[in-house]
């Protein structure tokens, strides 16, 4: 890929975050409700409370003055402030993205060893009793609700076997005397999120993998490998493993771009302090300046990862390379 | 291969070691010692820490516990001491004089005076903040401070509640530094009081305080409480089996039956001061966008006799709670009790016949009654789509008044979307709640005239209620006081603005294989959430 090429991608990717941002703007504007009156449910606040409040966070401006303050103030990396947090958004929202990247990134990287593991078994084995069981698992918690899968897990794993906690990211109120205590703490309570949205994602990637694995294993060049005798192995390593592996890392470079975006259902069983229940928070709390803030994060991953998943194709997939 | 594992361990190993020192750093810590703590769990949300601006109940549970107010309730919901070691009246009844304990001091170590009492009170008055206490307020005309233990509180009526003001006491040397038109704002996010717990951290969800030694009245056992919110109560239930928390606030009802047979668990279905109501626009004014047929107060007392209370406390509710009539709850001395001449009880026959006087037939045979002009009965009902219970009793009403020949349309928003309808009175009726407390003035304030654009939601107006508010927040004779207030329970019933459906109960249950000295207060109440502080006080461990 050249200079020239990558460089008009990140700015395609420039336009598209641009146009998002400018779309969330107004949709979260279009919403019913008054920021004001959920920000302060008090009747009896006098004219000038309300005229304080009012400009600290510039509602007072006409909407188009206050569009382009919003724009000004971002070039200078300025979130503005939350309506319900009243602090900074981007201090609130960069306190919530170490949680949710340790919870969902380690469950995606799980669940993507796994999931290609168990998707090369079954291509491999195809029509033996084990692509019958590795298909069923798959689709089982491919297609099982999250929020139920979570609550039953709760029940194994902390109320029958007692092994971890139910919910939260670290014990509530605990000081701790070691950082090794600490760390306990945080892999005990991470255990059940994590293991609950790796098995929601592992369907995924295993029948993609399985798919794609299949359909390379009959290409004609497969058949001619055979034919020169390379041992099964090697034919699955070299010649089909590559091949199928390209629509697997479009489905990774999309999930990874989700990642900040948290896991709403698993973050909400579980308590735990991610973006995805700030995002869910700030809906309900009409905090426009949260809500953009959060987005533009889960915009920015989203297509940074596409234009990364652009250029490893490059590497691995000759034909796009020319 | 070989290498680039190795790299890979590296790296790891550097990563690990590097968390371990920076954790080192602040390990100077002795270990842990036996210290009694006990965490409490609930669903609701803290909201701010600032006492100015918070409105969630769950917060003022724990600011009960940091600041302290000048009288608060006993267990009876008897005014006893708080930072007022005793008062007095004049024989006017119009001017009150509290003494200070003395020597009381702010958790930073400052010396209280009756300089933040003041402080405190005219903040609040003067600036409408913290709303929910500067209510308590209304009748104050000036308030002096003799001596630094002295407070000297003039009203212009006998107050009839000054000895039920809840208000928390403030600090002045540190809210005076703050500029007037930040404190709606303010984050408080180091809470310094003078109550007998003391703010210590705050997390994503939780708050915990721990015990102040150098409190002025008798030091509690435990040693800290720990507030923890969960966004998902079937978790929090979860956590009280397993003894991750000691005890747990609104709990649902399938819980209810299942910790029944945890023999380490004590659960209640407590009743709770307040009630989910049906909010109808009486709103008379041209500018209203409430359907008009509401106005008339027949159609809503129609309404009410369609209306299988019984049947939505049984379904909705599981039966935690009692069929509601009157603004005040029954138990309460203030309860209104609806003669048998008044009382609306479920009555299909005496809807229709009802509703048949007043004119209201189905003409065009579509099942839907329909004035003399040809308007149909036919109204939206708003309820709040994350409660699930309101949801379901919202369907269950429009059920019920469909047998009468009235159209109901079920519409879900969120609370933020269905507090800007009713304030700009665009509504048709609705379903929320409302908490209420000790003294009757907050709960019946809502209906009057004055409220009209903040708390009257139904858009009420009535000049004999507006007469009886005024009055029985000046009889200081108890009696007197109750015979006012009922009077206004019985207007506010006849009128049917509020459509009260249940006085639900409110589930708590506490690890009683571990705590002990707790109660339901009043008798039939709850453990916690009940505006005094005497659980927090009395737990013990068990021995």
């Amino acid at each position: 890929m050249t200079r020239k090429i990558i460089a008009r991608k990140l700015l395609y990717a420039l336009l598209t975050i641009l146009v998002v941002l400018v779309f969330n703007y107004i949709l979260f504007r279009v919403l019913p409700g008054n920021p004001l009156s959920m920000m302060m449910r008090n009747p009896r606040a006098t004219p000038e409370t309300i005229a304080a409040v009012k400009e600290f966070y510039g509602l007072d401006q006409p909407w188009y003055l206050q569009f382009f303050t919003y724009f000004k103030n971002l070039i200078h990396g300025d979130l503005g402030i939350s309506f319900v947090y009243k602090a900074p958004v981007a201090e609130v929202v960069a306190k919530k993205i170490l949680p949710t990247v340790l919870m969902v990134g380690l469950a995606e990287i799980v669940a993507i060893v796994v999931g290609i593991f168990l998707g090369i078994i079954a291509a491999w084995k195809r029509g033996t009793k084990l692509d019958v069981a590795t298909l069923s698992f798959s689709l089982v918690t491919y297609s099982v609700p999250t929020f139920w899968l979570g609550m039953i897990l709760v029940v194994l794993f902390s109320v029958q076997m007692r092994l971890f906690p139910t919910s939260g990211m670290f014990t509530p109120g605990k000081n701790f005397i070691t950082t090794f205590a600490m760390l306990k703490d945080l892999f005990r309570h991470l255990a059940l999120p994590v293991l609950t949205m790796s098995l929601v994602l592992i369907g995924q990637y295993a029948l993609t993998m399985r798919n794609t694995l299949i359909d390379v294993l009959s290409e004609d060049y497969i058949t001619t490998a055979r034919a020169k005798g390379f041992r099964e192995r090697y034919i699955l390593k070299k010649h089909a493993l590559p091949n199928a592996m390209l629509p697997m890392i479009t489905i990774i470079a999309i999930n990874i771009g989700f990642v900040v975006a948290g896991a709403i259902q698993v973050e909400t069983i579980f308590s735990w302090p991610g973006l995805g229940r700030l995002m869910y928070e700030a809906l309900r709390a009409r905090d426009y300046p949260l809500l953009q803030g959060v987005f533009l994060l889960v915009t920015l991953s989203v297509v940074l990862a596409n234009v990364l998943a652009d250029i490893t194709y490059s590497y691995i997939d000759p034909r796009v390379k020319n | 291969m070989k290498t680039r594992f190795k790299k890979y361990t590296i790296f790891a190993l550097i990563f690990v070691l590097s968390i371990v020192q920076i954790g080192c750093g602040g390990s100077g810590q002795t270990s842990e010692e036996e210290i009694n703590s006990f965490t409490v769990g609930s669903s609701a949300a803290f909201d701010t820490m600032n006492p100015l601006s918070s409105y969630m109940q769950a917060t003022y549970e724990f600011f009960m516990l940091i600041y302290d107010p000048l009288v608060k309730y006993d267990e009876n919901y008897e005014p006893i001491p708080g930072l007022a070691k005793d008062w007095d009246t004049s024989e006017d009844e119009l001017t009150w004089t509290f003494n200070l304990q003395e020597g009381v001091k702010w958790h930073d170590g400052e010396p209280f005076t009756s300089d933040d009492v003041k402080y405190t009170y005219e903040l609040m008055m003067d600036t409408g903040l913290g709303y929910m206490y500067s209510s308590y307020l209304t009748g104050i005309t000036d308030i002096q401070c003799p001596d630094e233990n002295t407070v000297v509180i003039s009203t212009d009526f006998p107050k009839a509640n000054m000895l039920m003001n809840s208000t928390p006491i403030l600090p002045e040397h540190i809210l005076s530094e703050i500029p007037d038109e930040e404190l709606e704002i303010w984050a408080n996010e180091n809470p310094v009081g003078t109550g007998v717990y003391k703010f210590d951290s705050q997390g994503d969800n939780f708050v915990k305080v721990v015990v102040n030694e150098d409190y002025f009245g008798d030091i509690p056992e435990v040693d800290e409480y720990i507030f923890v919110s969960y966004d998902n109560i079937d978790s929090m239930a979860q956590s009280l089996m397993l003894g991750e928390i000691d005890g747990a606030n609104n709990l649902n009802t399938a819980q209810y039956n299942q910790l029944m047979d945890d023999e380490n668990v004590s659960v209640i279905s407590g009743e709770e001061k307040g009630f989910m109501q049906v909010g109808v626009n009486c709103w008379t004014a041209d500018e209203s966008g409430g359907n008009p047929l509401l106005k008339e107060k027949g159609i809503r007392q129609a309404i009410e006799l369609a209306i299988n209370k019984q049947k939505i406390v049984d379904m909705a509710y599981n039966g935690h709670g009692t069929v509601g009539t009157t603004l005040i709850n029954p138990g309460d001395y203030f309860h209104y009790e609806p003669t048998e001449a008044e009382l609306r009880s479920y009555s299909i026959d005496k809807a229709n016949d009802l509703l048949d006087s007043t004119g209201y037939v189905d003409s065009n045979g579509d099942g839907v009654r329909e004035s003399s002009e040809g308007e149909p009965l036919e109204f939206e009902l708003i309820t709040i789509a994350d409660n699930l219970e309101e949801v379901k009793s919202g369907q269950m009403i429009a059920a019920d008044l469909a047998e009468v020949g009235i159209k109901v349309n079920n519409v879900t928003m969120d609370s933020g979307a269905l507090y800007d309808q009713i304030i700009g009175g665009t509504y048709d009726m609705f379903i929320w709640g409302w908490g209420s407390d000790v003294d009757p003035t907050v709960i019946t304030g809502v209906l009057t005239t004055d409220q009209i654009g903040g708390n009257n939601e139904p858009f009420f107006s009535n000049e004999r209620y507006d007469e009886l508010f005024l009055l029985q927040q000046q009889e200081l004779d108890e009696e007197a006081r109750r015979e006012m207030v009922w009077e206004m329970q019985q207007i506010a019933y006849e009128e049917a603005p509020y459509i009260i459906i249940i006085y639900a109960n409110n589930i708590q249950a506490i690890r009683s294989d571990r705590w002990t000295g707790f109660k339901q207060i009043p008798e039939t109440g709850t453990y916690f959430f009940n505006l005094t502080d005497y659980n927090y006080l009395n737990i013990k461990p068990v021995e």
